[in-house]
This record gives structure tokens, C-alpha cells and sequence, in this order.
């Protein structure tokens, strides 16, 4: 149905109409209302709006402003006690433990991340490669993200834990000596790194598979007729081309492996000495082991930060890749 | 099509809908939040207080052990009240904590030694002053072992009643002992002497449990050795003293027998059944471990070869073990305060008494009531005779050298500080200070304080 006004100022256009959000069944444009505060359709959007926000805020908000409050006191999970400020977090950084816990939660994503990325994006270049079996070997190479970690965790425990495991016996049977894999820090912190790794290439995987699956080919086909060896294609085309997707799953990753609780204390419970705590594994024991609820949720709302800055450092860095 | 502000047939506005459902949402969890309190813990009525005495149960024995519980729970009625049963598993302290903190939890409870202290310290205990008086005037609190409800008690009152005691003793694999021409141990010297003895034969002397998560023994072990050399983290007063000489000289001692190859070096990612799996397998000869160890080696305590030394002297001629006193505890949140206390006196004359599950033989934990050392199903078990009367008189709190249990040793039960000492001990990398210095920054930094 066409507007029925003609005269020249109350004519308008159909893109006109459209930012006004008047269509086909709009109000009558030629009855203006007076003007007020909130429209109707502002109204109405806040009301659409507020049932998803309400369930944000009670899921997401409440815990949020719960923790910050219980990070300023000194209490337990059952009363939030005296308030103490900023004592918790002065606590934590006068720890050694916090101290350690940072600096393994560093490594554990640095390896998560860009290990399971290296290997995830060298097992997509190869599967995109015709070959038989391909979709089986794809399936295969899923297993360790799909199998639920207390699984995978629990059968690397059994490989690796004790002197009497699988690979220390094979270890020792092929002269390394006896490797305690669990028992001596250094190791232990190794084994956790590889069981990241082998835990989260198939995800880095999907994501650079579908990112390759966007590449032309006949980008490559010109290069190499312009003479480009294969790291060139891969460095000046592949790389650049996959770099929004790989930004992306980064973030995730980093998000992944800063909130991983569940790998490593399945793995080695944060010992022997501490050695393989990162912060969330730390934040857990410091409230539910040590009962010191302040210092360990204030461990909490440090990571938090931390994962929103480096998020947001990332997220502007995608930003950069799509303007260019 | 409806437009913002247009009424339908019913003359319901969008934006009214919109509002009513959107209430809709919000009034279940409003309603919800108001009614949590009352919906969970039963109400009172004129006739009585109605609902569920849930007793949550942290002994986790054989599963005919809790399949009988939970009958016997069921069973039982006080007015219109119930009992519920549920065993407790994972870290109890952890459970109840988090219980709670979410206005749940149990009206009665087991779990472990010192978690009554700590909930008592937080205001949920309901203290059981009117149980340990009606056990005094009924006789059953003259069936007990001498000195077990006072260190449950505390000014405010008794935090609990004792059920049994979890003794931490040393076993040894008589059989490998005997083929490594090695003589029970009876003090820290013959100890290591059968430890290299059994190495000779291929065999570790000692094993433990320090992983960071489902072990204890570690603990213990660290623990058992100090006292048993009249040591112990705390000094008489209950401050923190991991320094003590005596303690020094105990982990001195325990370094001695890591760096000397005599402990299975898995100890420190073990759990507490790979001690099991272990001494099972005849890869260890001696162990600290509970008084069931022969049932979960699937030996038998009479004629297997796991056997129960008896305490060692240390150095300076003193005995002594770890020992953690069982207890039931009431809590503040239950339907009612009468219910929970018939209760408790029920449960502890069926369960703990000779009538119990002592007479049926489907408990093995230490009895402490005198009608049930005596029955023959305990009698017929010498490793448990043996702890009875030579471990348990001379074992002691982790609170050692204080002799006064405290809420904040739930804390060092449950905490960190323990398990990175033990780990670095059987390391063996580290010196006995170093190892005692740590212990005791990190216990300091719990902020406990001593209470009485």
C-alpha cells in the first residue's frame, strides 16, 4: 500500500520510510504526535531486550559483582566477613606460589596456544591435500577434543604417572633410565604442555581447515607462475589470508587454556610442588583447599582482567586485519 | 500485523504482554529465592515438626556397609520427622563448605576429624551438650575409651560426639621382610636397616601417596614421623612451630631413606591406591597406611602378610602416630533441634555400638566403645587388636605438640602446605629446613589462630 500523501513536504521516499521505520503498515505519517521521551518502539525494543539482559546480569553479573565484593573481604563461602580492601590481592602478590602460578599459567597458554595452532594448521594444510581416507583420518584426529577430558586425562595418568606406567617402562627399556614423568617439576610441567597441546590441535585444526577451505586456488597457481616457492605461498598468501580466522581462534584458545582447570587437575592436581598450579588451579585450592576465600577469588578477578585485556588487544588487532 | 502500542482482539497491548510475560519469567525465581530457606529444611506445625533429618554420612566403607545404613537411616521416625541417608564423598570439607554456602546441607554429619571445629567456628554447628549429657545418664558415655569427648569439646560446648578413631599405623609385608633376612622394625635404625634390606632384594622399603589430589598418606606419613619423635607443627600453646628440633630430625630421617633410595620414588604422583596397588604387588615392603589396608589389598588380616608392626621409638625413646577422631556432628540447619538429637543418639547406639555394624562385621574402622573391642568379630582380627592397644594410646591430633584441637586444623588437613612439604621431602632435593620452613610459611599464611 502506497502513501496516500502527495504534496511535496510529506512526501517521502521508500528508503526515507525505511529509516524511519514506517512500512507498509506504518502509522500514518501525515498525524504527527507529539514528541516524547520514550517512543513506543523504544519501549517495546527494551522489552524484547530485557529478558535476555536480565538473564545475563543473573548469570553473568551477579557472580561477577559477588566475587569482586568477596575479594575486598575477609570471610568464607558462608559469610563474606570483615572488609579488608585490598589485602587479599596484596596477599596474593606477596605469595612465591601466585608468582609461579603466573608464570606456568604464561607457558601453559603461550604452548596451548600457539602449539596446538602450529600443529592444528600443519595437520589442516595436510587433510587438504587429496588423499585416501581422508575423512576417517579427520574423524580420528577429532577424538581428543571430543572425548570428555576426565577421560583422556585419566588415560594419560595411566601412561604416564607411575614408574610402573606404559611409557616409563618403555622409557626405561629403551635406556632413557627410570623417567618419574609426574614426580620431578620439570617434567611434569612438559607432560602437561604436550597433554594441552595434544588436547587442543583438533579444535586449532577446524578452524584453519575452514579458513583454508575460503583460499583460492588460483591465488596460488598465480604466484607460482610469478615464481613463489612453497613458504612464500604459504607466508605471503596462506598466513595472511587465514590471519582474521587465526586471531580468532587464539582468543578462544587463550580463553581456553587461562580458564583450564579441569586438565591439569585431573592430570597432576597442580604438584609436585606446586610446579604445574596455574592460576585457576590455584584459585581452587587457595579457597576450597586452604579455605582463604578472599585470596582466592581475588586470583579469579585477576584472571579475569587479564583475559579481558588481552582479549580486547586481540579483538583490535581482528579489526586491523579486516580494515586492511 | 501488530504495530508498537496496537491492541489485539482481547485488548491486550504488546508492550502489556511483554510486561506480563516478562513478570511471568521473573516470579518463579522471585518466589523461588524467598522460599528456599523454608522449602529445604521442613516446617513446624502445630502437631509437630515435619520433614527430613538428612544425615549425611562420611564413612565410606563397603557397599553393604552404606546399603545397611541407609535402611537403618530410613528406619528411622520421630514424630512426623524422617532421616534421609547420603554418603559423603570427594573432599567432605569441600561438600559441606560449598553446601552451606548454598543454604543446604545436612542436619547431621560424619566426615572428617576436624571439620565439626570449623563449621562450629562459622556459626553451623549446633552443639551437643543435651546428647553427651542423656549418654551420660543412659551409660553409654561410660562404654567409651577414656579422653575421647574431651578434645571435642570446646567453651561453647562439645562440637560433636566421637564414633571411632582413624589410627595411622605401620605395616610391613612379613613374607618380603622375612626373604630379605630383614628383623621387624622396632625403632628408626632397624627401620632402615630392613629398608636397605629389601632393597637388596629388588624391593622399595617404604612407599607413600603425595599426589596433589586424592592422596593422604604423604600427609600422614610427614605428619607421623614428627609426632612419633615427640614432635609436631604446633607447639604446646597451638602455635604454628614447623622449626622444632624434633621435628627436623624426623624429616632428617625421612630424607635419609628418600636420598638413600630406600622409597619408591612414585610416591610423590601417587594416589592413595596406588600404596594399595603396590604393596599388593610386592613392589614395597613397608607402609603407613590405615587400619584396612589388609581389605583393600585384598588380603586377609589374619593369615595375609601384611602385618601391623608395633610403634616405633625414635631417638629420644618417644612413640607416637597420627591419628584422626571420627565424630557426628549436628548442624544448625535442620527442621528440628530435637529431631537431629534423637537422632544422633539413635544412629550412634546402632551404628556404633555392639548391636552395630561392628557385630555384623561390614566396618572396619578402629572402635572406641569397649562392648565393641570386645566382640568376637573384632577380637578375631589381631592387626586390629594390635592398633587398638598399642597405636591408638599413643597416637595423637594433628594439632601434636598441642594437645587441643582447633578449628584451623582443618585447614592444615585440608590445605596445600602440607602436601608441597611432603613432595619436596620425597624429592629429596631439599634440606629438612627448608622443607620445615616452608611447611611453616605456608601454614602461617592460613592466618589461623589457635581457639580453645
Amino acid at each position: 500500500m502506497a502513501s496516500t500523501k502527495t504534496g511535496p513536504s510529506n512526501v517521502l521516499t521508500g528508503l526515507a520510510r525505511a529509516r524511519k521505520g514506517v512500512g507498509l503498515g506504518g502509522r500514518s505519517e501525515h498525524k504527527p504526535r507529539p514528541p516524547r521521551r520514550y517512543s513506543n518502539r523504544v519501549i517495546t525494543l527494551t522489552l524484547l531486550v530485557f529478558p535476555s539482559v536480565f538473564l545475563v546480569v543473573l548469570i553473568y553479573g551477579y557472580p561477577a559483582v559477588g566475587a569482586v565484593i568477596q575479594s575486598l573481604h575477609n570471610g568464607n563461602l558462608v559469610q563474606t566477613g570483615p572488609y579488608v580492601a585490598l589485602q587479599n590481592y596484596w596477599t596474593d602478590f606477596h605469595n612465591p606460589v601466585f608468582w609461579h602460578a603466573v608464570r606456568f599459567t604464561v607457558v601453559y597458554c603461550v604452548v596451548g596456544v600457539f602449539g596446538s595452532w602450529v600443529v592444528g594448521l600443519g595437520l589442516a594444510l595436510l587433510l587438504r591435500k587429496r588423499m585416501h581416507a581422508r575423512s576417517f583420518f579427520k574423524t580420528l584426529l577429532l577424538l581428543p577434543w571430543v572425548v570428555p577430558v576426565v577421560v583422556t586425562a585419566t588415560g594419560w595418568n595411566y601412561l604416564v604417572a607411575t614408574p610402573s606406567s606404559p611409557v616409563p617402562h618403555l622409557a626405561q627399556d629403551l635406556g632413557f633410565g627410570q623417567l618419574l614423568f609426574l614426580d620431578s617439576p620439570g617434567l611434569a610441567e612438559f607432560i602437561v604442555c604436550v597433554y594441552k597441546i595434544w588436547l587442543s590441535f583438533p579444535f586449532m585444526m577446524l578452524m584453519a581447515s575452514a579458513a583454508l577451505a575460503g583460499v583460492e586456488e588460483h591465488l596460488y597457481e598465480a604466484a607460482r607462475v610469478d615464481g613463489a616457492g612453497a613458504w612464500q605461498l604459504f607466508r605471503r598468501i596462506t598466513l595472511p589470508l587465514i590471519a582474521r580466522s587465526t586471531y580468532i581462534s587464539w582468543i578462544l584458545m587463550f580463553i581456553f587454556c587461562i580458564g583450564d582447570f579441569q586438565s591439569i587437575y585431573l592430570l597432576t592436581g597442580g604438584g609436585p610442588v606446586s610446579s604445574t598450579n596455574t592460576l585457576v588451579v590455584l584459585s581452587y585450592q587457595t579457597v576450597f583447599g586452604d579455605f582463604q576465600t578472599g585470596p582466592g577469588v581475588a586470583i579469579g578477578i585477576i584472571m579475569l582482567l587479564v583475559s579481558v585485556l588481552v582479549s580486547v588487544v586481540l579483538f583490535r588487532r581482528i579489526k586491523k586485519v579486516a580494515i586492511s | 500485523m501488530n504495530r508498537p502500542g496496537s491492541r489485539d482482539r482481547n485488548g491486550v497491548s504488546r508492550r502489556k504482554f511483554l510486561a506480563m510475560a516478562s513478570a511471568a519469567g521473573v516470579l518463579p525465581i522471585v518466589l523461588e529465592a524467598c522460599s528456599s530457606s523454608s522449602s529445604t529444611t521442613g516446617t513446624s506445625t502445630a502437631s509437630g515438626p515435619t520433614g527430613t533429618i538428612e544425615f549425611w554420612d562420611g564413612e565410606v566403607g563397603t557397599g553393604q556397609l552404606n546399603t545397611e545404613a541407609k535402611a537403618l537411616t530410613e528406619a528411622w521416625k520421630y514424630g512426623k520427622l524422617t532421616g534421609s541417608y547420603d554418603l559423603l564423598t570427594g573432599n567432605i570439607y569441600e561438600v559441606i563448605e560449598a553446601a552451606l554456602a548454598a543454604n543446604k546441607g545436612p542436619a547431621v554429619a560424619g566426615g572428617y576429624a576436624y571439620q565439626a571445629f570449623q563449621f562450629a567456628d562459622q556459626g553451623d554447628i549446633h552443639y551437643a551438650d543435651n546428647v553427651v549429657a542423656t549418654m551420660q545418664s543412659n551409660g553409654q558415655y561410660a562404654d567409651y575409651l577414656p579422653g575421647l569427648f574431651t578434645p571435642l569439646k570446646t567453651s561453647k560446648g562439645y562440637v560433636g560426639i566421637p564414633w571411632g578413631v582413624d589410627t595411622r599405623a605401620l605395616w610391613y609385608n612379613k613374607a618380603l621382610l622375612a626373604k630379605a633376612g630383614a628383623a621387624v622394625p622396632t625403632d628408626w635404625p632397624s627401620f632402615l636397616a630392613a629398608a636397605k634390606a629389601l632393597k637388596k632384594i629388588g624391593v622399595y622399603g617404604y612407599v607413600t601417596a603425595a599426589a596433589s589430589s586424592n592422596s593422604a598418606y604423604g600427609t600422614h606419613t610427614l605428619a607421623s614421623f614428627m609426632i612419633n619423635n615427640g614432635g609436631g607443627m604446633f607447639d604446646e600453646a597451638g602455635n604454628v612451630d614447623c622449626l622444632y628440633d624434633r621435628n627436623v630430625e624426623a624429616i632428617e630421617f625421612l630424607l635419609e631413606l628418600v636420598q638413600g633410595g630406600y622409597v619408591d620414588p612414585g610416591s610423590v604422583s601417587y594416589i592413595d591406591t596406588d600404596v594399595y596397588s603396590e604393596l599388593k604387588a610386592g613392589r614395597a615392603g613397608m607402609a603407613l597406611a590405615n587400619p584396612t589396608i589388609p581389605q583393600e589389598c585384598g588380603t586377609d588380616p589374619v593369615t595375609g602378610d601384611l602385618v601391623v608392626m608395633s610403634p616405633l621409638s625414635g631417638p629420644h625413646g618417644d612413640k607416637g602416630t597420627i591419628q584422626y577422631l571420627k565424630n557426628y556432628q549436628m548442624y544448625t540447619r535442620t527442621p528440628s533441634i530435637a529431631g537431629s538429637e534423637d537422632f544422633l543418639l539413635w544412629w550412634n547406639q546402632q551404628f556404633v555400638g555392639a548391636k552395630g555394624f561392628y557385630a555384623q562385621g561390614i566396618t572396619a574402622a578402629v572402635p572406641i566403645r569397649k562392648s565393641a573391642i570386645a566382640l568376637p568379630q573384632v577380637q578375631a582380627n589381631p592387626q586390629l587388636v594390635k592398633i587398638i592397644n598399642e597405636w591408638v594410646p599413643v597416637a595423637k591430633a594433628e594439632s601434636a605438640r598441642s594437645p587441643v584441637i582447633f578449628s584451623g586444623l582443618a585447614t592444615v588437613d585440608n590445605g596445600t602446605a602440607m602436601v608441597q612439604c611432603i613432595q619436596s621431602i620425597l624429592g629429596g632435593k631439599v634440606t629438612a629446613k627448608d622443607a620445615l620452613t616452608t611447611l611453616q610459611s605456608g601454614i602461617q599464611n592460613y592466618g589461623i589462630s589457635y581457639k580453645a
